[in-house]
């Protein structure tokens, strides 16, 4: 992630964009590619020297902030470690007790007394039993500038012991040959994340956000849950216009905030909305919209609007959830297509909104004359999942909701209190055409889409 | 009705529609409140509060389930043998009588960390103390491990600066306030923070509303701000109990020093280095025109450097030959001579980056304190310079607004910023004659014709014109 000071972004009349930059630009090209052979050259150096030599890029340069950028963003792909011999602070503590019985420590050697600071230096260098340079290296070994790059990406210092934890890492000797993994760091991989970041940047001071996805629902929720945003959800049509239930729903809006949001615009939850943005790019189409309170919040403060969408061409590095939770319901799905049924299953295509949390029912089950029931299978879980699973059943308090619960599951009817008519009980394996007796029983008819 | 903690905020179940101070909260249908308002609607659910039950009449809340409530009272005794000043007491006994909340003003140096110990024996209850910067924070750390550490099994906690401990006494810097204060704003039952002044922003003041802490101590030498948003501290911590003003403190805990100026020479290296950098910077500067000497005519040379390759590059050189005056080589040998001729007395080296101090540690083999030294290495040197075990200190900018140090009889500045009341301060409360005969002696070594001459003469106009307020 960008650090504040590096966002680069335009407001203009009351709308605020990130400045996205051109990856096929053949400038911002190189210096990506020397960035990326910066940091590898400096495997096994110091941060302090890496850094200086970054600097180094920008002395004449405005773009600075983009080369910064980039180089916090390869920064976070980089562990720097505390090298020496032994804990850096045990040796200054040694040094500056030994030094403060002979002081004066002069340091012009023409006054004779400068063998004072050398012997110092030999007489706890001894007690370690390490080198002398080991012991003047070694005294701020763990000051942040003097830490070691060891890790780049998946590359790692051939020096750098990896068995090895904490402080004491042995230093090997030799000319040292970084090995190489399959998944480098390129220079698309660096400039396409560098993007996102610059969106990422925009929604620090985010006050709420609405996003609208036509897929992927089951993804993009549980980054909402993740990440500790709440929400309010409505079903929507393929045209972004609100509808009356989920079961005529195309795709699904939500207005993201938080818990404090209630009393006031708060950006204390920007760095979330921050967080869940790699979230949307997981699907096919999708739009957001954030608002981003401009400046300190003085009498000037105002608000913007930030929109992005899938036309934006961001790509997103979180991973999108499996098509399928169990065996159980890849099983089914694989039946269903084998079947000779007009019903046709379709996978989490339901939101349920309640309330402080959202419930995805693993299947809808619709025949094209309209007629239309939410499924769901409790499988091999734990008694505390069972009881939550039951209680969003209950406040979901859907008509044309329809249950398969496992025999093994500890449980009985009585569970199922009032909902025990629309519970398919099953062994190991679920039948097609048992689901679809019981669908037909509660379907719901809605106009066929 | 149920009261529980969410968030940062008061999830208010079952609530009657009377309950005050609350919200309906559509998107979880019951009500909520802001964490501040939890005295308010504990008060208001006993009728013990005139005010809220004669305007809210008490509705039908049967029995309340507080859920909200995560701190703990205990008993503590300052382990501090210090009796506590006049004003101190009166200082106490004002928030005492305010319900335990509001805000304290005492001039710098006059002891707000030792009243604030007072305060937290006095409340019994779990406390998060909020300071504004990392430094203060690891000092707040040393004095309340003093006070309490023995008493607490975990001892006194740290959220900030790479340290993420929670304990029932702990110390957080406004930032780390800000980010975690929704997870923990439940834990504690006193807020303390200091430098109050700095709490009225859109951020920070959101550490105080989603805190539930009952008691609340606001503490700064300096209340008032320029805009007038103090005035919402009121509403955050209470209303301010005590004022004591910096005249009747004045001399009687700050003390006196006597200052020798040296000037070294760039060597012909650095001279040339340096004359070749800042001709850059003043060729720029001068072909555009800026008002170098209002600071909104440097505004406009910084927004220059941001479009301008020209302009950044005169930014960076103005930076460079900065740094050239103030590593100056023979700055080193200046203070050679100052350590040796005072290796018997105590001594602090100060400077202005963390490179020079980290120099000065390696090479004079001297202890070293910058904003990058962990809390309990840090208490630990202070602790060893204190008792005399270390009689020299090297140190970056960290000993600023209302930082304990233990007193030294020698000061040496290689190089500092031109800020008058960072610079007053700091001095006036570390230098003091070790004996009657000789005094406390500041040295400030400035290297000649280079911008730092002109630091130091802002520098002592500063000061000047402080003592004559």
């Amino acid at each position: 992630m960008l650090t504040a000071d590096l966002a680069r972004s335009r407001t203009y009349d009351g709308t605020i964009s990130p400045l996205f930059i051109d990856a096929d630009d053949q400038q911002y090209r190189e210096t990506a590619t020397e960035l990326i052979q910066i940091f590898e050259e400096h495997l096994g150096q110091s941060k302090g020297g890496l850094e200086e030599t970054i600097d180094q890029l920008t002395i004449a340069d405005t773009d600075y902030k983009i080369v910064q950028g980039l180089a916090k963003l390869l920064k976070d792909e980089c562990e720097f470690k505390t090298v020496a011999p032994v804990d850096p602070q045990a040796i200054r503590q040694q040094l500056f007790e030994k030094a403060n019985d002979s002081y004066p420590i002069a340091r012009q050697p023409t006054l004779g007394e400068d063998t004072q600071k050398l012997e110092v230096y030999s007489a706890v260098a001894d007690q370690f039993g390490i080198s002398l340079e080991d012991c003047y290296r070694g005294m701020y070994a763990d000051l942040e500038e003097n830490k070691q790059l060891v890790r780049f990406g998946h590359r790692t210092s051939d020096e750098y012991d990896e068995a090895d934890d904490g402080t004491t890492t042995t230093r090997l000797t030799g000319d040292s040959e970084e090995s190489y993994a399959e998944d480098t760091i390129t220079v698309d991989w660096l400039l396409t994340r560098y993007n996102l970041a610059l969106a990422q940047a925009v929604l620090y001071d985010a006050t709420e956000m609405r996003i609208r996805v036509w897929d992927s629902f089951a993804t993009v929720f549980s980054y909402v849950k993740l990440f500790g945003l709440m929400h309010r959800i409505y079903p929507i049509d393929a045209n972004g216009n609100r509808v009356s239930s989920t079961d005529v729903a195309d795709g699904y809006e939500a207005i993201l905030d938080g818990a404090a949001s209630l009393f006031s615009k708060s950006r204390k939850y920007g760095i979330r909305m921050s967080n869940f943005l790699p979230a949307l790019p997981l699907c096919d189409r999708w739009e957001m919209e954030a608002d981003i309170l401009d400046d300190d919040g003085g009498a000037t403060s105002q608000t913007l609007s930030f929109e992005l969408d899938h036309t934006d061409e961001l790509s997103s590095h979180y991973s999108a959830q499996s098509d399928f939770d169990s065996d159980v319901e890849r099983t089914l799905a694989q039946k269903w297509e084998r079947a000779n049924t007009d019903w046709q299953l379709v996978r989490e295509d339901d939101v349920l909104d309640l309330g402080a949390e959202v419930m995805l029912p693993d299947f809808a089950i619709e025949h094209p004359d309209g007629r239309r029931v939410v499924f769901e299978i409790i499988g091999f879980w734990t008694p505390e999942y069972l009881n939550g699973k039951l209680a969003k059943i209950r406040n979901a308090d859907r008509d044309n909701l329809i249950v398969a619960v496992s025999e093994r599951l500890d449980c009985s009817s009585e569970d199922f209190d009032g909902l025990d008519d629309r519970v398919l009980w099953f062994k190991s394996g679920i039948h097609v055409y048992d689901v679809i007796e019981l669908a037909k029983e509660y379907a719901v008819k809605f106009s066929p889409r | 009705m149920r009261l529980s903690f969410d968030d940062g905020t008061l999830l208010v179940e079952d609530a009657p529609e009377s309950v005050p101070y609350a919200e309906w909260d559509d998107r979880v249908d019951e009500y909520r409140a802001q964490a501040h308002h939890y005295r308010d609607i504990r008060k208001w659910v006993s009728g013990s509060d005139g005010q809220a039950s004669l305007e809210q009449p008490m509705g039908t809340v049967a029995e309340l389930e507080d859920e909200a409530r995560a701190y703990s009272k205990f008993h503590l005794t300052p382990s501090v043998a210090i009796e506590p000043r006049d004003y101190q007491q009166e200082a106490l006994s004002a928030w005492q009588d305010n319900n335990r909340q509001g805000s304290v003003i005492l001039p710098t140096g006059s002891g707000k960390t030792f009243l604030a110990v007072q305060a937290i024996a006095d409340a019994g209850v779990s406390t998060l103390v909020v300071v504004p910067t990392i430094d203060l924070m690891n000092q707040w750390h040393a004095t309340l491990t003093n006070a309490f550490g023995n008493q607490l099994p975990d001892g006194i906690g740290v959220l900030g600066g790479g340290s993420h401990n929670v304990t029932n006494i702990t110390v957080t810097t406004y930032d780390s306030a800000y980010r975690y204060i929704n997870e923990y704003g439940d834990r504690f039952g006193l807020l303390v923070v200091d430098e109050v002044h700095h709490l009225p922003a859109p951020t920070y003041q959101q550490i105080p509303e989603m805190t539930i802490a009952p008691y609340r101590l606001g503490l700064t030498a300096t209340y008032e701000r320029a805009d007038g948003k103090h005035e919402e501290l009121a509403e955050l911590l209470g209303t301010v109990v005590y004022r004591e003003g910096v005249d009747e403190l004045a001399g009687e805990y700050l003390s006196e020093y006597e200052t020798l100026h040296l000037s070294v020479e760039l060597t012909d290296e650095e001279r040339k280095q340096y004359t070749e950098e800042y001709q850059i910077y003043r060729d720029y500067v001068d072909s555009h025109d800026f008002d170098l000497w209002k600071e909104s005519g440097y505004q406009e040379f910084l927004k220059r450097t941001s479009y301008d390759p020209q302009g950044r590059r005169a930014l960076i050189a103005k930076q460079r030959a900065e740094k050239i005056a103030r590593t100056a080589e023979k700055k080193l040998d200046t203070l050679d001579n100052l350590l040796k001729r005072h290796h018997d007395d105590r001594t602090i080296i100060f400077t202005a980056n963390n490179e020079f101090a980290y120099e000065i540690s390696q090479e004079f083999v001297v202890p070293c304190i910058t904003h990058q030294t962990q809390t309990e290495e840090r208490t630990e040197i202070l602790e060893r310079f204190r008792t005399g075990k270390y009689s020299m200190l090297a140190t970056s900018q960290v000993l600023d607004e209302g930082i304990d140090v233990p007193s030294a009889n020698v000061g040496i500045i290689l190089s500092g910023s031109a800020s008058k009341r960072q610079y007053a301060q700091r001095l006036g409360r570390i230098l003091r004659p070790t004996d009657d005969r000789q005094p406390a002696r500041l040295y400030e070594i400035i290297t000649e014709d280079t911008m730092e001459t002109y630091v130091s003469e802002r520098r002592r106009q500063g000061v000047s014109a402080n003592a004559d307020s």
